[in-house]
């Protein structure tokens, strides 16, 4: 599958179809990759395809002139059509190579499962429905879905809707939508003042270094809300209360843009549990408005558009 | 344990100017009476509206934020209360999904005809306010 | 004062007695992510674990934010009231690419104009240092001068011999500390050289390495070179993880947070990788995201060792392990073109 995705990003650069090509290559630790992003049709040969391919390459469209070819999985293909939606990409100077992903693999959840950090880890492998961790060269067996993200867990749309190319490959898609969502479970469960004292305490770690916005597609403000100083909404001091408004109008400006694709709690140095919030705005605009991010690229984003009769009951 | 009952919430309201701005103010001609504990602010429309108004009226210490609009349909600007409507339909859920008890961000529909309503809006607000208590959410301590 | 040992057993009991004149800051796994902060009087389990912090323990004399002043105005004019931190404190267990990081900034804040916040914490701060025994895959701190095993920017510095620590003071500081735990032993002959047989073990470790020869003059001759620049900045995605991250960085800003007539002044972490750092109003110098990446590079192996005769970079590998592209440092370094384009520097001259 590998190879054949190789040749379709080298064969695009090859022809001049497009400008760049933005892929995924190894990284430079163990069990990462890292964006790739080159015109020169050699490099594509470096191109992987695995189970560590986590960042959404989509926010890179936002600021690559030209032409360019993408590789997405699910919901990195919705993220795209996403900002085709806005405005903000052209799908004519857009390829989009389409890779079905049965899930990816969550190093923190596996170091925790372990007790080991990832460098000492010798392998992680997963098929059909079983992981296998080696350390040591001693082999541990577990479930996969103990492995996966939470969000791959939730993931409806492991292949990609939107794709001029689309790489063949068998998908064993585990869906356990009750295990990627039991974080946000366990916060329902709790009164009111847990959980805002919950957030209070998660947000005491904030340092505001922004990766959460930076590497989030739907984020592509020019100038971001916490960056005004007339009138200065929040303090850029990372006091909770500042840290806590900031993630909340976030998540409510993403909104309808958003498609859980996890990244900006992976990225978080401190481990804010951000997609407990991330994820949760996602049920909540199906849930009111009937409508998942990224679906159909001729439709209105959802905040610029209405139904006549919604939300009935919420305003009085 | 303190004594709320001498305790009055402050709660900021976004009203539109076109709609239920106008009513307030037909509140006031026919004399009829609401509790004083409302700070008005106007808008040109709830479509204005942001979240971070709600946040920062939280933050800043404010019992409860209200906003209203006019009546779907009947927009001064079309289509802007439509899209407040979403807005504070996801702003309500998420703040409560987030521990915000629901009573502390309330909306509401109220045209520029309907003083006696908009009286009956804000009493119900100070009542809902004063039944969850003096908002704490943001106090520093520890 | 001779080298002395202690055994790991005992380490909360010495932590005890310091920490009747000090407060004890050690690693942490509290908040779910490794982090320095106030010991709770029992748990040493971080010995166990520890390898190193994501914060680095700057973040005890630099914190991320810390109220510098409240003002309030009266009507004569405005109250101030100065806040800062003298409290007598302990980091015990810097590693040495931290302790060297923190030796860099202290540099920054105390040598010529004293920064009155920061002086103010560290010169109450004494270090413990640990020397690593179980390097992780992004560290090179001996590619940068840093010795994983020993530092001399520390007051204390311990070595793990198995299951005992040997003590070495280096300070006046440091063997008050040493003086105040009565009953520790010398450490013999023997073991100093298991200390140097596991610090061989742990240099043995060490995968990653950065080649610095010449790298301030490489640099030098390709600043102008946009397109390579370019390519470099590709996948960075201009957040401020490694800036905030890195041991040896301390850029801030000051802001004043005033509601009516009441306020206070903060300093808080600021990062040069953020788009609006250099922004002026007429202008930003660094709006490119390409000229901030260059810039984080040749602060770090150029204008440093130009201007301070030592590189910026202790190795810890923070920025590369927790990167959310993982852009990697010694990759881009070890990437710079190797000729050195005399054209290249003509040109940059005459424009």
């Amino acid at each position: 599958m590998e190879t054949e995705l190789c040749n379709e990003a080298g064969r695009l650069l090859e022809e001049g179809a497009v400008d760049y090509v933005i892929g995924f290559a190894a990284g430079s630790l163990k069990f990462t990759t890292t964006p790739l992003i080159t015109s020169d049709k050699n490099d594509t040969v470096n191109l992987v395809n695995n189970r560590f391919i986590t960042n959404n390459l989509a926010k890179y469209l936002l600021e690559i002139k030209g032409r360019v070819g993408i590789i997405a999985k699910g919901c990195d293909s919705r993220s795209i059509v996403s900002l085709i939606q806005d405005k903000q990409v052209c799908r004519e100077d857009i390829v989009i190579i389409g890779i079905p992903c049965a899930g990816l693999i969550d190093l923190a959840k596996v170091e925790k499962l372990v007790g080991k950090d990832r460098d000492l880890i010798d392998d992680i492998n997963i098929a059909d429905d079983k992981a296998v961790i080696t350390i040591d060269g001693k082999k541990k067996g577990f479930e996969a879905r103990q492995v996966l993200f939470d969000h791959c867990l939730s993931c409806e749309y492991p292949v990609p809707r939107e794709y001029d190319v689309l790489i063949e490959s068998p998908v064993n898609k585990i869906r356990d939508d009750e295990a990627g969502k039991k974080k946000i479970r366990e916060l329902q469960k709790m009164t009111p003042e847990r959980r805002w004292a919950y957030w209070k305490e998660q947000f005491k770690q904030c340092i505001r270094c922004y990766a959460c916005r930076e590497v989030c597609p739907a984020c592509f403000c020019e100038r971001c809300f916490v960056e005004e100083s007339q009138p200065r909404w929040i303090s850029p001091a990372p006091q909770w209360q500042d840290n806590l408004v900031f993630q909340v109008i976030r998540a409510l400006h993403v909104a309808g843009r958003c498609t859980d694709c996890g990244e900006c709690e992976r990225v978080c140095p401190q481990n804010i549990p951000l997609r407990s919030m991330s994820a949760e705005m996602c049920d909540l605009v199906e849930e009111l408005f009937d409508y998942k991010t990224g679906l159909d690229k001729s439709a209105l984003p959802l905040m610029t558009s209405y139904e006549p009769v919604e939300a009935e009951g919420l305003i009085r | 344990m303190e004594d709320n009952s001498q305790w009055q919430p402050r709660i900021v309201g976004f009203l539109c100017k076109w709609c239920s701005y106008a009513g307030a103010d037909l509140t006031g001609t026919s004399r009829k009476k609401y509790p004083a504990n409302l700070t008005i602010l106007k808008v040109p429309c709830s479509g204005r509206i942001d979240p971070l108004f709600i946040m920062k009226g939280l933050q800043m210490g404010f019992d409860g934020v209200m906003v209203s609009g006019c009546h779907p349909g009947d927009c001064h600007y079309q289509t802007g209360n439509y899209r407040a409507r979403r807005r504070l339909a996801l702003t309500k859920k998420f703040l409560e999904y987030m521990g915000v008890p629901e009573e502390r961000v309330q909306a509401s529909w109220v045209s520029a005809s309907e003083g006696a309503k908009f009286a009956q809006v804000v009493v119900d607000v100070v009542e809902n306010i004063k039944a969850v208590g003096p908002n704490s959410l943001f106090s520093e301590e520890g | 004062m001779a080298v002395k040992k202690i055994n790991k057993k005992n380490i909360a009991k010495v932590l005890a007695v310091w920490r009747r004149e000090y407060n004890i800051i050690v690693p942490s796994m509290a908040t779910d992510v490794p982090a320095f902060s106030e010991w709770d009087g029992e748990d040493i389990s971080f010995l166990d674990w520890y390898r190193n912090t994501a914060v680095p323990p700057k973040s005890v004399v630099l914190p991320p934010m810390e109220k510098m002043m409240s003002f309030r105005k009266e009507k004569d004019g405005y109250k101030t009231e100065v806040s800062v931190n003298e409290d007598k404190q302990i980091i015990f267990g810097i590693r040495p690419c931290d302790a060297k990081g923190l030796a860099i900034i202290d540099d920054v804040f105390t040598n010529g104009y004293e920064d009155y916040y920061y002086a103010s914490r560290r010169r109450n701060t004494l270090l413990i240092g640990l020397g690593c025994t179980n390097p992780q895959e992004s560290c090179f701190c001996t590619s940068m001068d840093v010795d994983l095993a020993t530092s001399k920017d520390v007051d204390i510095m311990f070595n793990d011999t198995g299951s005992e620590f040997i003590a070495e003071a280096f300070t006046a500081g440091g063997e008050y500390l040493l003086k105040i735990t009565t009953g520790l032993k010398n450490a013999t002959g023997t073991d100093m050289k298991t200390a140097k047989s596991v610090e061989l073990e742990a240099k043995n470790k060490l995968t990653r390495a950065l080649d610095t020869r010449g790298v301030s003059k490489k640099l030098q001759a390709c600043f102008n070179n946009e397109d390579f620049w370019k390519q470099v900045a590709a996948k960075c995605v201009s957040c401020g993880i490694c800036t905030f991250l890195c041991p040896t960085c301390f850029c801030f800003d000051i802001n004043d947070e005033m509601v009516r007539k009441q306020g206070a002044r903060y300093r808080e972490w600021d990062s040069c990788s953020f788009r609006l750092y250099t922004r002026m109003p007429m202008e930003n110098p660094r709006e490119e995201k390409w000229r901030r990446v260059r810039q984080r590079v040749c602060h770090k192996f150029e204008f440093y060792p130009m201007n301070v005769d030592i590189f910026a970079c202790t190795g810890c590998g923070r920025c590369i392990r927790l990167c959310p592209v993982n852009w990697d440092i010694t990759r881009v370094i070890a990437g710079l073109p190797r000729q050195s384009d005399v054209k290249e520097k003509a040109s940059a001259l005459k424009g």
